[in-house]
Protein backbone atom coordinates (compact mmCIF):
# COMPACT_ATOMS: atom_id res chain seq x y z
CA UNK A 1 0.00 0.00 0.00
CA UNK A 2 1.66 3.23 -1.14
CA UNK A 3 1.60 6.02 1.46
CA UNK A 4 0.72 9.57 0.40
CA UNK A 5 1.48 12.87 2.10
CA UNK A 6 -1.41 14.94 3.47
CA UNK A 7 -1.96 18.62 4.20
CA UNK A 8 -0.88 18.29 7.83
CA UNK A 9 2.48 16.87 6.78
CA UNK A 10 3.03 19.61 4.22
CA UNK A 11 2.17 22.23 6.87
CA UNK A 12 4.66 20.63 9.29
CA UNK A 13 7.33 20.90 6.58
CA UNK A 14 6.51 24.60 6.05
CA UNK A 15 6.63 25.26 9.81
CA UNK A 16 10.07 23.65 10.02
CA UNK A 17 11.24 25.67 7.00
CA UNK A 18 11.52 28.55 9.50
CA UNK A 19 14.53 26.69 10.97
CA UNK A 20 16.09 25.98 7.54
CA UNK A 21 19.15 28.08 8.44
CA UNK A 22 19.35 27.31 12.16
CA UNK A 23 22.64 25.43 11.76
CA UNK A 24 23.81 27.23 8.61
CA UNK A 25 27.48 26.46 8.00
CA UNK A 26 30.06 26.82 5.24
CA UNK A 27 30.32 23.11 4.46
CA UNK A 28 26.69 21.95 4.15
CA UNK A 29 25.01 25.39 4.33
CA UNK A 30 21.27 24.63 4.74
CA UNK A 31 21.78 20.83 4.74
CA UNK A 32 20.80 20.19 8.33
CA UNK A 33 17.78 22.48 8.21
CA UNK A 34 16.67 20.81 4.97
CA UNK A 35 16.72 17.33 6.52
CA UNK A 36 14.96 18.62 9.65
CA UNK A 37 12.24 20.24 7.53
CA UNK A 38 11.69 17.11 5.41
CA UNK A 39 11.60 14.80 8.46
CA UNK A 40 7.78 14.84 8.84
CA UNK A 41 7.39 13.52 5.27
CA UNK A 42 10.05 10.85 5.75
CA UNK A 43 8.44 9.77 9.02
CA UNK A 44 5.14 9.24 7.18
CA UNK A 45 6.61 7.57 4.08
CA UNK A 46 9.13 5.25 5.77
CA UNK A 47 7.69 3.47 8.81
CA UNK A 48 10.72 1.15 8.78
CA UNK A 49 13.27 2.89 11.04
CA UNK A 50 16.60 2.00 9.42
CA UNK A 51 15.40 3.04 5.95
CA UNK A 52 14.06 6.30 7.39
CA UNK A 53 17.34 7.10 9.16
CA UNK A 54 19.27 6.36 5.95
CA UNK A 55 17.10 8.85 4.05
CA UNK A 56 17.48 11.48 6.79
CA UNK A 57 21.27 11.14 6.77
CA UNK A 58 21.25 11.39 2.95
CA UNK A 59 19.31 14.68 3.14
CA UNK A 60 21.79 16.33 5.54
CA UNK A 61 24.13 16.80 2.58
CA UNK A 62 24.93 20.21 1.08
CA UNK A 63 21.98 22.37 0.02
CA UNK A 64 21.64 26.11 -0.43
CA UNK A 65 19.06 28.45 -1.89
CA UNK A 66 17.18 31.59 -1.00
CA UNK A 67 15.54 30.72 2.35
CA UNK A 68 12.03 31.87 1.47
CA UNK A 69 11.68 30.07 -1.86
CA UNK A 70 13.35 26.97 -0.39
CA UNK A 71 9.79 25.88 0.46
CA UNK A 72 9.09 25.18 -3.21
CA UNK A 73 12.11 22.87 -3.36
CA UNK A 74 11.00 21.17 -0.13
CA UNK A 75 7.55 20.49 -1.63
CA UNK A 76 9.02 19.09 -4.84
CA UNK A 77 11.45 16.89 -2.89
CA UNK A 78 8.63 15.60 -0.69
CA UNK A 79 6.75 14.61 -3.88
CA UNK A 80 9.79 12.75 -5.24
CA UNK A 81 10.28 10.97 -1.89
CA UNK A 82 6.65 9.90 -2.10
CA UNK A 83 7.33 8.36 -5.53
CA UNK A 84 10.52 6.69 -4.25
CA UNK A 85 8.72 5.20 -1.26
CA UNK A 86 5.96 3.80 -3.46
CA UNK A 87 8.43 2.44 -6.01
CA UNK A 88 7.01 4.67 -8.73
CA UNK A 89 10.47 5.95 -9.58
CA UNK A 90 13.22 8.19 -8.34
CA UNK A 91 16.43 7.39 -6.50
CA UNK A 92 19.23 9.13 -4.61
CA UNK A 93 20.76 10.46 -7.85
CA UNK A 94 17.51 11.94 -9.17
CA UNK A 95 16.86 13.52 -5.76
CA UNK A 96 20.32 15.11 -5.82
CA UNK A 97 19.68 16.44 -9.36
CA UNK A 98 16.30 17.88 -8.31
CA UNK A 99 17.80 19.61 -5.27
CA UNK A 100 20.69 21.01 -7.28
CA UNK A 101 18.53 22.32 -10.14
CA UNK A 102 15.87 23.84 -7.90
CA UNK A 103 18.43 25.21 -5.45
CA UNK A 104 20.27 27.30 -8.00
CA UNK A 105 17.16 28.41 -9.91
CA UNK A 106 15.32 29.48 -6.77
CA UNK A 107 18.44 31.22 -5.46
CA UNK A 108 18.81 33.28 -8.64
CA UNK A 109 15.14 34.28 -8.58
CA UNK A 110 14.80 34.64 -4.82
CA UNK A 111 17.97 36.66 -4.24
CA UNK A 112 16.90 39.22 -6.79
CA UNK A 113 13.34 39.40 -5.42
CA UNK A 114 13.99 39.34 -1.66
CA UNK A 115 17.52 40.65 -1.09
CA UNK A 116 17.92 43.05 -4.01
CA UNK A 117 14.37 44.42 -4.30
CA UNK A 118 11.87 43.69 -1.51
CA UNK A 119 14.30 44.20 1.37
CA UNK A 120 15.63 47.56 0.13
CA UNK A 121 12.06 48.61 -0.67
CA UNK A 122 10.82 47.69 2.82
CA UNK A 123 13.77 49.55 4.35
CA UNK A 124 13.16 52.64 2.20
CA UNK A 125 9.49 52.73 3.14
CA UNK A 126 10.37 52.23 6.79
CA UNK A 127 12.92 55.06 6.75
CA UNK A 128 10.48 57.35 4.89
CA UNK A 129 7.78 56.82 7.53
CA UNK A 130 10.31 57.13 10.37
CA UNK A 131 11.36 60.54 8.99
CA UNK A 132 7.79 61.62 8.28
CA UNK A 133 6.36 60.45 11.64
CA UNK A 134 9.24 60.62 14.13
CA UNK A 135 6.89 60.24 17.10
CA UNK A 136 5.32 56.97 15.91
CA UNK A 137 6.33 53.38 15.16
CA UNK A 138 4.90 53.39 11.62
CA UNK A 139 8.33 53.03 10.09
CA UNK A 140 9.19 49.81 11.91
CA UNK A 141 5.68 48.39 11.44
CA UNK A 142 5.68 49.13 7.69
CA UNK A 143 9.20 47.72 7.24
CA UNK A 144 8.28 44.47 8.98
CA UNK A 145 4.88 44.00 7.29
CA UNK A 146 6.00 44.85 3.74
CA UNK A 147 8.68 42.16 3.96
CA UNK A 148 7.34 39.55 6.39
CA UNK A 149 3.85 39.13 4.86
CA UNK A 150 4.98 38.06 1.37
CA UNK A 151 7.95 36.21 2.88
CA UNK A 152 5.83 34.08 5.22
CA UNK A 153 3.07 33.64 2.60
CA UNK A 154 5.56 32.21 0.09
CA UNK A 155 7.25 30.14 2.78
CA UNK A 156 4.00 28.48 3.90
CA UNK A 157 2.35 28.39 0.45
CA UNK A 158 5.48 27.30 -1.40
CA UNK A 159 5.56 23.77 0.01
CA UNK A 160 2.11 22.98 -1.40
CA UNK A 161 2.97 24.52 -4.79
CA UNK A 162 6.23 22.61 -5.03
CA UNK A 163 4.48 19.39 -4.04
CA UNK A 164 1.69 19.93 -6.59
CA UNK A 165 3.63 21.38 -9.54
CA UNK A 166 7.25 20.33 -8.95
CA UNK A 167 10.06 22.00 -10.93
CA UNK A 168 7.61 22.92 -13.71
CA UNK A 169 6.33 25.70 -11.44
CA UNK A 170 9.33 27.88 -12.25
CA UNK A 171 9.00 28.00 -16.02
CA UNK A 172 5.51 29.45 -16.37
CA UNK A 173 3.39 32.37 -15.09
CA UNK A 174 4.91 32.15 -11.58
CA UNK A 175 8.30 33.34 -12.82
CA UNK A 176 6.77 36.10 -14.97
CA UNK A 177 4.72 37.36 -12.00
CA UNK A 178 7.87 37.53 -9.87
CA UNK A 179 9.81 39.37 -12.60
CA UNK A 180 6.95 41.86 -12.99
CA UNK A 181 6.73 42.36 -9.21
CA UNK A 182 10.45 43.12 -9.12
CA UNK A 183 10.16 45.75 -11.85
CA UNK A 184 7.24 47.50 -10.11
CA UNK A 185 8.89 47.40 -6.68
CA UNK A 186 12.06 48.96 -8.10
CA UNK A 187 10.11 51.84 -9.68
CA UNK A 188 8.08 52.32 -6.48
CA UNK A 189 11.34 52.27 -4.55
CA UNK A 190 12.61 55.21 -6.63
CA UNK A 191 9.45 57.15 -5.80
CA UNK A 192 9.72 56.35 -2.06
CA UNK A 193 13.37 57.42 -2.00
CA UNK A 194 12.55 60.68 -3.79
CA UNK A 195 9.90 61.53 -1.21
CA UNK A 196 12.15 60.45 1.68
CA UNK A 197 14.98 62.67 0.46
CA UNK A 198 12.61 65.62 0.06
CA UNK A 199 11.40 65.08 3.63
CA UNK A 200 15.00 64.86 4.87
CA UNK A 201 15.74 68.17 3.12
CA UNK A 202 12.67 69.97 4.46
CA UNK A 203 11.10 68.19 7.43
CA UNK A 204 7.69 69.68 8.25
CA UNK A 205 7.95 72.05 5.29
CA UNK A 206 10.86 73.98 6.81
CA UNK A 207 14.04 73.64 4.64
CA UNK A 208 17.00 72.59 6.78
CA UNK A 209 20.12 74.84 6.97
CA UNK A 210 22.15 74.97 3.74
CA UNK A 211 25.07 73.14 5.40
CA UNK A 212 22.81 70.19 6.21
CA UNK A 213 21.35 70.14 2.68
CA UNK A 214 24.89 70.16 1.26
CA UNK A 215 25.86 67.29 3.57
CA UNK A 216 22.84 65.29 2.35
CA UNK A 217 23.67 66.03 -1.29
CA UNK A 218 27.34 65.27 -0.69
CA UNK A 219 26.48 61.96 0.92
CA UNK A 220 24.20 61.10 -2.01
CA UNK A 221 26.90 61.89 -4.54
CA UNK A 222 29.60 59.98 -2.68
CA UNK A 223 27.25 57.06 -2.18
CA UNK A 224 26.43 56.83 -5.89
CA UNK A 225 30.15 56.80 -6.68
CA UNK A 226 31.05 54.13 -4.13
CA UNK A 227 28.01 51.99 -4.99
CA UNK A 228 29.63 51.10 -8.33
CA UNK A 229 32.10 48.84 -6.48
CA UNK A 230 31.30 46.08 -3.94
CA UNK A 231 34.46 46.74 -1.87
CA UNK A 232 34.98 48.52 0.43
CA UNK A 233 31.49 47.83 1.77
CA UNK A 234 29.05 50.71 2.47
CA UNK A 235 29.63 50.18 6.20
CA UNK A 236 33.39 50.69 5.82
CA UNK A 237 32.76 53.91 3.86
CA UNK A 238 30.27 55.12 6.48
CA UNK A 239 32.74 54.38 9.28
CA UNK A 240 35.42 56.35 7.43
CA UNK A 241 32.99 59.27 7.08
CA UNK A 242 32.29 59.05 10.80
CA UNK A 243 35.96 59.20 11.72
CA UNK A 244 36.47 62.10 9.30
CA UNK A 245 33.51 63.97 10.79
CA UNK A 246 34.77 63.45 14.32
CA UNK A 247 38.21 64.73 13.31
CA UNK A 248 36.67 67.89 11.87
CA UNK A 249 34.53 68.42 14.97
CA UNK A 250 37.58 68.13 17.22
CA UNK A 251 39.53 70.58 15.09
CA UNK A 252 36.72 73.11 14.80
CA UNK A 253 35.90 73.12 18.50
CA UNK A 254 39.64 73.64 19.30
CA UNK B 1 17.76 51.42 34.23
CA UNK B 2 18.13 47.67 34.98
CA UNK B 3 14.84 46.73 33.29
CA UNK B 4 15.58 48.43 29.95
CA UNK B 5 19.13 47.04 30.03
CA UNK B 6 17.95 43.45 30.48
CA UNK B 7 15.28 44.00 27.84
CA UNK B 8 17.94 45.27 25.45
CA UNK B 9 20.02 42.12 25.94
CA UNK B 10 17.00 39.87 25.26
CA UNK B 11 16.17 41.88 22.12
CA UNK B 12 19.81 41.38 21.08
CA UNK B 13 19.50 37.60 21.42
CA UNK B 14 16.18 37.50 19.56
CA UNK B 15 17.53 39.72 16.77
CA UNK B 16 20.46 37.34 16.35
CA UNK B 17 17.92 34.54 15.87
CA UNK B 18 15.75 36.34 13.32
CA UNK B 19 18.78 37.43 11.27
CA UNK B 20 19.61 33.95 9.93
CA UNK B 21 18.71 30.92 12.08
CA UNK B 22 14.96 31.42 12.68
CA UNK B 23 12.20 32.78 10.40
CA UNK B 24 14.23 35.66 8.78
CA UNK B 25 11.25 38.09 8.89
CA UNK B 26 13.43 41.26 9.11
CA UNK B 27 12.33 41.80 12.72
CA UNK B 28 16.09 42.01 13.32
CA UNK B 29 16.52 45.10 11.15
CA UNK B 30 17.88 48.16 13.05
CA UNK B 31 14.75 50.30 12.57
CA UNK B 32 12.55 47.58 14.08
CA UNK B 33 14.82 46.79 17.02
CA UNK B 34 15.54 50.49 17.68
CA UNK B 35 11.78 51.16 17.78
CA UNK B 36 11.34 48.34 20.32
CA UNK B 37 14.18 49.74 22.42
CA UNK B 38 12.71 53.24 22.13
CA UNK B 39 9.60 51.89 23.82
CA UNK B 40 11.66 50.04 26.46
CA UNK B 41 13.76 53.10 27.37
CA UNK B 42 10.96 55.63 26.81
CA UNK B 43 13.16 57.77 24.52
CA UNK B 44 11.67 57.85 21.08
CA UNK B 45 13.77 60.56 19.37
CA UNK B 46 17.13 59.01 20.21
CA UNK B 47 16.00 55.53 19.22
CA UNK B 48 14.64 56.62 15.83
CA UNK B 49 17.61 58.89 15.09
CA UNK B 50 19.99 55.94 15.51
CA UNK B 51 17.64 53.35 14.01
CA UNK B 52 17.03 55.36 10.83
CA UNK B 53 20.75 55.82 10.02
CA UNK B 54 21.70 52.23 10.87
CA UNK B 55 18.71 50.93 8.90
CA UNK B 56 19.67 52.73 5.76
CA UNK B 57 23.19 51.29 6.00
CA UNK B 58 21.92 47.81 6.85
CA UNK B 59 19.61 47.83 3.83
CA UNK B 60 22.57 48.05 1.50
CA UNK B 61 24.35 45.14 3.19
CA UNK B 62 23.25 42.03 1.30
CA UNK B 63 23.56 38.37 2.45
CA UNK B 64 24.51 37.15 -1.04
CA UNK B 65 27.46 35.06 -2.21
CA UNK B 66 30.32 33.71 -0.12
CA UNK B 67 31.11 36.97 1.73
CA UNK B 68 29.87 37.11 5.34
CA UNK B 69 28.17 40.53 5.50
CA UNK B 70 28.23 42.92 8.46
CA UNK B 71 25.82 41.77 11.17
CA UNK B 72 23.35 44.63 11.64
CA UNK B 73 21.09 42.44 13.77
CA UNK B 74 23.61 42.75 16.61
CA UNK B 75 24.91 46.12 15.35
CA UNK B 76 21.43 47.65 15.42
CA UNK B 77 20.69 46.58 18.99
CA UNK B 78 24.18 47.46 20.24
CA UNK B 79 24.06 50.91 18.63
CA UNK B 80 20.56 51.85 19.77
CA UNK B 81 21.15 50.33 23.21
CA UNK B 82 24.35 52.28 23.81
CA UNK B 83 22.77 55.53 22.57
CA UNK B 84 19.69 55.13 24.75
CA UNK B 85 21.77 54.20 27.80
CA UNK B 86 24.02 57.26 27.37
CA UNK B 87 21.11 59.62 26.63
CA UNK B 88 19.29 58.44 29.76
CA UNK B 89 22.10 59.71 31.96
CA UNK B 90 21.85 63.44 31.08
CA UNK B 91 18.59 64.93 29.73
CA UNK B 92 20.13 67.69 27.53
CA UNK B 93 19.47 67.97 23.80
CA UNK B 94 23.15 68.10 22.87
CA UNK B 95 23.79 65.04 25.08
CA UNK B 96 21.05 63.21 23.18
CA UNK B 97 22.67 64.13 19.85
CA UNK B 98 26.11 63.12 21.13
CA UNK B 99 24.63 59.79 22.29
CA UNK B 100 23.02 59.25 18.89
CA UNK B 101 26.36 59.77 17.17
CA UNK B 102 28.15 57.37 19.53
CA UNK B 103 25.31 54.89 19.03
CA UNK B 104 25.58 54.95 15.23
CA UNK B 105 29.36 54.56 15.35
CA UNK B 106 29.02 51.74 17.90
CA UNK B 107 26.43 50.05 15.72
CA UNK B 108 28.64 50.11 12.64
CA UNK B 109 31.73 48.90 14.54
CA UNK B 110 29.69 46.16 16.25
CA UNK B 111 28.22 45.07 12.89
CA UNK B 112 31.73 44.91 11.40
CA UNK B 113 33.40 43.15 14.34
CA UNK B 114 30.55 40.61 14.52
CA UNK B 115 31.71 39.07 11.22
CA UNK B 116 34.48 36.93 12.79
CA UNK B 117 31.98 35.85 15.49
CA UNK B 118 29.53 34.80 12.76
CA UNK B 119 32.30 32.85 11.00
CA UNK B 120 33.21 31.08 14.26
CA UNK B 121 29.52 30.24 14.81
CA UNK B 122 29.27 28.77 11.30
CA UNK B 123 32.40 26.68 11.86
CA UNK B 124 30.85 25.40 15.08
CA UNK B 125 27.72 24.49 13.11
CA UNK B 126 29.89 22.42 10.73
CA UNK B 127 30.97 20.22 13.62
CA UNK B 128 27.36 20.00 14.73
CA UNK B 129 26.28 18.88 11.24
CA UNK B 130 28.95 16.18 11.03
CA UNK B 131 28.02 14.90 14.51
CA UNK B 132 24.35 14.87 13.47
CA UNK B 133 24.92 12.79 10.34
CA UNK B 134 27.00 10.19 12.16
CA UNK B 135 24.47 10.03 15.00
CA UNK B 136 21.66 9.52 12.48
CA UNK B 137 23.57 6.70 10.79
CA UNK B 138 24.17 5.22 14.23
CA UNK B 139 20.42 5.09 14.75
CA UNK B 140 19.71 8.20 16.89
CA UNK B 141 16.74 9.82 15.12
CA UNK B 142 16.48 12.63 17.72
CA UNK B 143 19.97 13.87 16.76
CA UNK B 144 18.50 16.09 14.03
CA UNK B 145 16.24 18.10 16.33
CA UNK B 146 18.93 18.23 19.02
CA UNK B 147 21.44 19.67 16.52
CA UNK B 148 18.94 22.27 15.28
CA UNK B 149 18.00 23.48 18.77
CA UNK B 150 21.65 23.50 19.87
CA UNK B 151 22.42 25.80 16.92
CA UNK B 152 19.49 28.07 17.85
CA UNK B 153 20.71 28.27 21.47
CA UNK B 154 24.23 29.08 20.27
CA UNK B 155 22.99 31.91 18.02
CA UNK B 156 20.85 33.43 20.80
CA UNK B 157 23.69 33.27 23.32
CA UNK B 158 26.19 34.89 20.94
CA UNK B 159 23.76 37.71 20.15
CA UNK B 160 23.09 38.35 23.82
CA UNK B 161 26.78 38.12 24.79
CA UNK B 162 27.78 40.55 22.01
CA UNK B 163 25.29 43.11 23.31
CA UNK B 164 26.62 42.69 26.86
CA UNK B 165 30.11 43.57 25.60
CA UNK B 166 28.98 46.65 23.65
CA UNK B 167 26.76 47.98 26.42
CA UNK B 168 29.59 47.51 28.91
CA UNK B 169 31.94 49.47 26.64
CA UNK B 170 29.26 52.15 26.27
CA UNK B 171 28.91 52.40 30.05
CA UNK B 172 32.69 52.63 30.42
CA UNK B 173 32.86 55.45 27.84
CA UNK B 174 29.95 57.46 29.32
CA UNK B 175 32.11 60.03 31.21
CA UNK B 176 34.04 60.81 28.02
CA UNK B 177 30.83 61.23 26.00
CA UNK B 178 29.35 63.56 28.61
CA UNK B 179 32.58 65.62 28.79
CA UNK B 180 32.84 65.93 24.97
CA UNK B 181 29.09 66.10 24.26
CA UNK B 182 29.29 69.54 22.61
CA UNK B 183 31.89 68.41 20.08
CA UNK B 184 30.06 65.16 19.44
CA UNK B 185 26.74 66.98 18.96
CA UNK B 186 28.47 69.27 16.47
CA UNK B 187 29.76 66.28 14.56
CA UNK B 188 26.26 64.74 14.58
CA UNK B 189 24.81 67.80 12.81
CA UNK B 190 27.20 67.14 9.89
CA UNK B 191 27.31 63.35 9.91
CA UNK B 192 23.62 62.49 10.26
CA UNK B 193 22.64 64.07 6.90
CA UNK B 194 25.87 62.82 5.30
CA UNK B 195 25.10 59.25 6.34
CA UNK B 196 21.45 59.55 5.26
CA UNK B 197 22.45 60.81 1.81
CA UNK B 198 25.09 58.10 1.52
CA UNK B 199 22.57 55.41 2.48
CA UNK B 200 19.90 56.74 0.12
CA UNK B 201 22.44 56.43 -2.68
CA UNK B 202 23.03 52.72 -1.96
CA UNK B 203 19.28 52.04 -2.10
CA UNK B 204 18.88 54.17 -5.22
CA UNK B 205 21.63 52.16 -6.88
CA UNK B 206 19.76 48.95 -6.00
CA UNK B 207 16.53 50.23 -7.56
CA UNK B 208 17.79 52.09 -10.64
CA UNK B 209 19.97 49.21 -11.97
CA UNK B 210 21.38 51.44 -14.77
CA UNK B 211 17.89 52.23 -16.13
CA UNK B 212 17.73 56.01 -16.69
CA UNK B 213 13.94 56.14 -16.65
CA UNK B 214 13.99 55.00 -13.05
CA UNK B 215 16.48 57.75 -12.20
CA UNK B 216 13.98 60.12 -13.82
CA UNK B 217 11.20 58.74 -11.62
CA UNK B 218 13.38 59.38 -8.56
CA UNK B 219 14.17 62.95 -9.61
CA UNK B 220 10.55 63.74 -10.42
CA UNK B 221 9.29 62.40 -7.09
CA UNK B 222 12.04 64.28 -5.23
CA UNK B 223 11.15 67.61 -6.84
CA UNK B 224 7.40 66.98 -6.67
CA UNK B 225 7.53 65.98 -3.01
CA UNK B 226 9.77 68.93 -2.13
CA UNK B 227 7.33 71.33 -3.79
CA UNK B 228 4.36 69.78 -2.02
CA UNK B 229 6.15 69.75 1.35
CA UNK B 230 7.62 73.27 1.16
CA UNK B 231 5.08 75.10 -1.02
CA UNK B 232 2.14 73.15 0.35
CA UNK B 233 2.83 73.93 4.02
CA UNK B 234 1.35 77.17 5.49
Amino acid sequence: MSRRLNGATLFAIALRANLLQAAWNFERQQGLGWAHALAPALRRLYPERSERLERLAEHTAYFNTQPTLASIALGAAARLEEDRASGAGGDAASMARLKSALGSTLAALGDRLFWLTLRPFAASLGVLLAIAYPQHAWGAIALWCVYAVPHLALRFGGVGWGYAAGPGLLSGAFRERIESAMRWLAVLGCVVLGVALALALAPGGEPRPIAVQCALAGGLGLGLLTAQHARPSPTRWALALGILGLGMAWRNHG
Amino acid sequence: MKGPLLGTLVVGGLAALDATPVAQTLASQPLVTATLLGVLWGDWPTALAVGTVLQILAASTLPIGARTPEDYAVGGVAGAGVALMLASQAPYEHMRQASALVGVMTGMVAATLSVPVLRWQRRANEGLARWCESALRAGRESALSQAQWAAVALAFSLGLASCVVWLALGHWGAPFVERESLRLAGAWHLLQPLWLGFGFAQLLHAFVQRRLERAGVFAASLVGAWLVIVAGSP
